[in-house]
């Protein structure tokens, strides 16, 4: 017998699963996406990326070295001061003070080492609780913004992320809307650069901007352009303007693959959400279902619905109410995308994000074996 | 009878069931102890009372202690001995508990009921209550209770499943006393006046499952291999497709289900007139030099028993009466074994996680494996804050069945099972106040 045992209650063994390794296949499965973004666009999109997860990381350092009181250190007390005040008397005095002078860089030096070690105990705090979402939200901020956009207004819109919306509500697991969602839609608010698109430099089409507009469909193809792109075109991202990590979509359903392989998400959420949203489109546009495949593949459709409306901190968390949520995500979609020129996807997801609590609260799950109240109220009469 | 499938329900976790260590190891009966320390609280219900005193000379078997009320069960000497003193000692649980202590003479003198031979269903039950037998798949609900339900039951099902990991007596005793556990099922039945006998056995046992098929009358059931497999209402609906209802018993459903281990305990409480005093346990765990299943009686010191299995082979992190997902953690090893110990698991630190929880992701895994299809991140969200009646009302925290699939399942390595007992304890506190 010896006293390292532990008691603790049940279960006394757990999965090897830790929100760290769910953060880290969550990078994995956004690899694909980064790496084609980065030989589709090149420079630009190697530094957006960069950027945004430098400052997202440095984001969530700062506010939570800040929030835990890292800052909150003192370098006098009364003693240090009450000592300087004697040394200056003493220097008007003419009289010497070498031996306070002594005294008082001591006590200086004493407060100085208690004032680093609080402050590099926050860092070890950081550090301990660091599990990789800040810089999954970075990742994914800097997939979805324009390739044309300034590296400074995507260190702003990371920062305001990961600031705005997620610490301030109270880091990993508290915020209410999905950080990098409304990171992009406050970077579309705000800076003009958002709404132009390069196009890849890789394939048919070479370089050039397209001017505003973000979605494939309401460019070329609803206005009944003949120089529609094939589709191969589209699921590849060759020659197609959009964001840096939106543009392929091959990659996206790898890393889709992944996800569901390591069953981080379910697989049905993406593909109810998606489908919805291609079908609701067709019905909209007289059921004409060659619209289908363009529609699901062009725009952030298909990144938002596996890595952005999937984000399990705000997602519905009942089987109905999980339903309920991508399939009015995906109506909603389709018919915002309808209206308005502008990428709307991550709008739906900031709006759909929102109403999660309302859903949770509304279709709760019923236990294994529940019994409707008002039979219940019957047999007891 | 050929075995069929089991019915799918949502919920439930595979989980590394560790049984390799301990399956193939047979059950051995262990030299008897030199002295036994008997808790009086046996089973559910109040602790029965003593009617043996310092000095007394017992006979294994003999009645030592009368069950108090409905569902309490009476105790019996487990060795031939004397009786020492009665004392207040320390349980698992963590409160006192009364023992009786018996020194062992070495006498092996025995005194058994008298074997019943074609019994009725009266004697059955009667030779159940007076055998003191209990359930023991774990809860020690007093079998004889269960064997007289207020409403027509039509469905009897041995519980073979056996989900906890690391646990494999059910097993032992499933395929070394395969006829022993039928005719115990069939007295059972014949005392309920059932026709229809059901085992559920897991698809990790296949030799069990052949084992019981080649008996006619009993119904196999092949269940996936999922925990909480062997959860009474799991268990019933993988069956029989029959859901209990929230707050009833599964007798409401015309179900009565019994752990196999207590099927041998009645069949030989009718055939031997032998009492329940004796347990058959699994000792497992990487920590420990010989993992074994062994039989003890009633009141052996687990430190005697670690110590027959060849003792410590590197410091474990945990000890556990029971199985790792509902078991109780221990400190000492001074405690004793009851009717219903259905093991001691030495952990490693590798095995046992130890890990800080960290902030709660909100990920849902948790309510996505509940097999009652509960929220448990509800309950410990308001019950951290001190919010009761949502943490019931959203949590669903009253049907938990404590299954601990949710904590196992946990990436952020919540303590949910705690905020669920808490919540539990001050809805109670609060009823009987309001009472």
């Amino acid at each position: 017998m010896n006293s390292s045992i532990v008691i603790s209650t049940p279960p006394h063994i757990k999965s090897k699963r830790t929100t760290k390794k769910i953060m880290l296949d969550v990078l994995i499965a956004l690899a694909p996406a980064a790496i084609c973004g980065i030989v589709y666009f090149l420079l630009d999109a190697l530094i957006l990326e960069i950027t945004c997860v430098a400052f997202a990381v440095l984001a969530e350092f700062v506010y939570f070295f800040i929030a835990k009181g890292g800052l909150n250190v003192r370098f006098a007390n009364r003693d240090t001061r009450e000592l300087a005040k004697k040394i200056r008397q003493l220097k008007k005095q003419g009289q010497p003070y070498n031996e306070e002078q002594k005294q008082l860089t001591a006590l200086r030096a004493e407060l100085r080492k208690q004032a680093f070690a609080k402050s590099g105990n926050v860092c070890k705090k950081w550090a301990c609780q660091f599990d990789f979402t800040s810089v999954v939200t970075g990742l994914i901020l800097a997939l979805i913004i324009s390739p044309a956009t300034h590296w400074y207004e995507a260190a702003i819109g990371a920062v305001f992320a990961i600031v705005v919306v997620k610490m301030v509500f109270g880091g990993t697991g508290k915020n209410i809307a999905n950080p990098a969602a409304v990171g992009r839609v406050f970077m579309m608010l705000s800076f003009t650069a958002m709404t132009t698109y390069t196009a890849a430099h890789f394939g048919a089409i070479d370089g050039g901007t397209v001017a505003a507009g973000a979605t494939y469909l309401t460019g070329p193809l609803k206005d009944g352009n003949p120089d529609a792109m094939s589709l191969l075109d589209l699921f590849l991202g060759t020659g197609l303007a959009g964001c840096i990590g939106e543009t392929c979509k091959l990659a996206l359903i790898v890393g889709y693959l992944y996800l569901v392989i390591r069953r981080v998400i379910k697989w049905w959420q993406p593909v109810l959400y998606i489908g919805v949203a291609g079908l609701m489109s067709v019905a909209l546009n007289g059921f004409d279902f060659t619209l289908f495949l363009p529609y699901i593949l062009s725009g952030g459709l298909m990144f938002g619905g596996i890595f952005m409306m999937t984000d399990y901190v705000t997602s519905p968390k009942g089987l109905y109410a999980q339903i309920v949520y991508y399939a009015v995500g995906g109506i909603l979609t389709a018919v915002l995308r309808q209206v308005t020129p502008i990428e709307v996807v991550s709008f739906v997801i900031v709006v759909m994000n929102l109403i999660v609590p309302l859903l949770d609260n509304f279709i709760r799950r019923r236990p294994f074996g529940y019994v409707k109240e008002k039979k219940n109220k019957e047999a007891e009469k | 009878m050929k075995a069929v499938k089991g019915s799918f329900f949502f919920g439930g976790v595979h989980i590394r069931d560790n049984k390799s260590l301990s399956k193939d190891a047979s059950i051995e009966r262990l030299p008897e102890p030199p002295e036994v320390k008997i808790a009086m609280s046996q089973s559910l219900g109040r602790p029965a009372v003593p009617c043996v005193s310092a000095g007394d000379k017992v006979a294994k078997g003999q009645l030592i202690a009368r069950g108090d009320g409905a569902i309490s069960s009476d105790v019996f000497a487990s060795i031939s001995g004397e009786v020492t003193g009665i004392e207040t000692l320390a349980n698992e649980c963590g409160n006192t508990d009364t023992f009786v202590a018996i020194r062992g003479d070495g006498e092996g003198r025995e005194q058994y009921l008298p074997p019943l031979s074609d019994p009725s269903p009266e004697e059955i039950v009667k030779r159940v209550r007076d055998a003191g037998i209990v359930g023991l798949g774990g809860a020690g609900f007093p079998t004889a209770v269960k064997l007289t339900p207020k409403m027509k039951v039509d469905t009897f099902i041995i519980n073979g499943a056996e989900c906890e990991p690391y646990l494999t007596r059910d097993y032992r005793i499933m395929k070394e006393h395969t006829d022993e556990v039928v005719r115990g099922a069939r007295y059972m039945a014949k005392a309920l006046g059932v026709e229809n006998i059901m085992i559920g056995i897991e698809l990790n046992k296949p030799d069990c499952i052949e084992a019981f098929e080649k008996y006619d009358d009993i119904k196999v059931v092949a269940l996936r291999k999922i925990y909480p497999m062997g959860g009474e209402k799991q268990l019933i609906y993988s069956a029989t497709k029959r859901k209990v209802k929230l707050g009833q018993l599964p007798a409401d459903a015309g179900v009565i289900v019994n752990n196999a281990a207590t099927c041998l305990a009645v069949c030989e409480a009718v055939e031997l007139g032998k009492p329940d005093c004796e347990a058959i346990l699994t000792v497992s765990g990487r920590s420990i030099a010989r993992p074994a299943n062994v039989c003890v009686p009633v009141g052996t010191p687990i430190s005697y028993i670690v110590e027959q299995c060849g003792g410590e082979a590197e410091a474990p992190k945990k000890a556990v009466l029971g199985g790792p997902m509902t078991g109780v953690a221990v400190k000492s090893y001074d405690l004793y074994i009851k009717k219903t110990s259905s093991g001691v698991l030495l952990l490693t630190e590798k095995e046992a996680a130890a890990d800080e929880p960290t902030a709660c992701l909100n990920c849902g895994l948790c309510a996505d494996n509940c097999p009652m299809h509960l929220m448990p991140m509800n309950t410990a969200f308001y019950s951290s804050a001190g919010d009761i009646d949502n943490a019931v009302k959203l949590g669903g925290t009253m049907y938990c069945i404590e299954c601990g699939v949710c904590e196992y399942v946990c990436p952020a390595k919540r303590p949910l099972i705690q905020a669920i007992r808490n919540t539990k304890a001050a809805v109670r506190a609060r009823e009987k106040g309001g009472k």
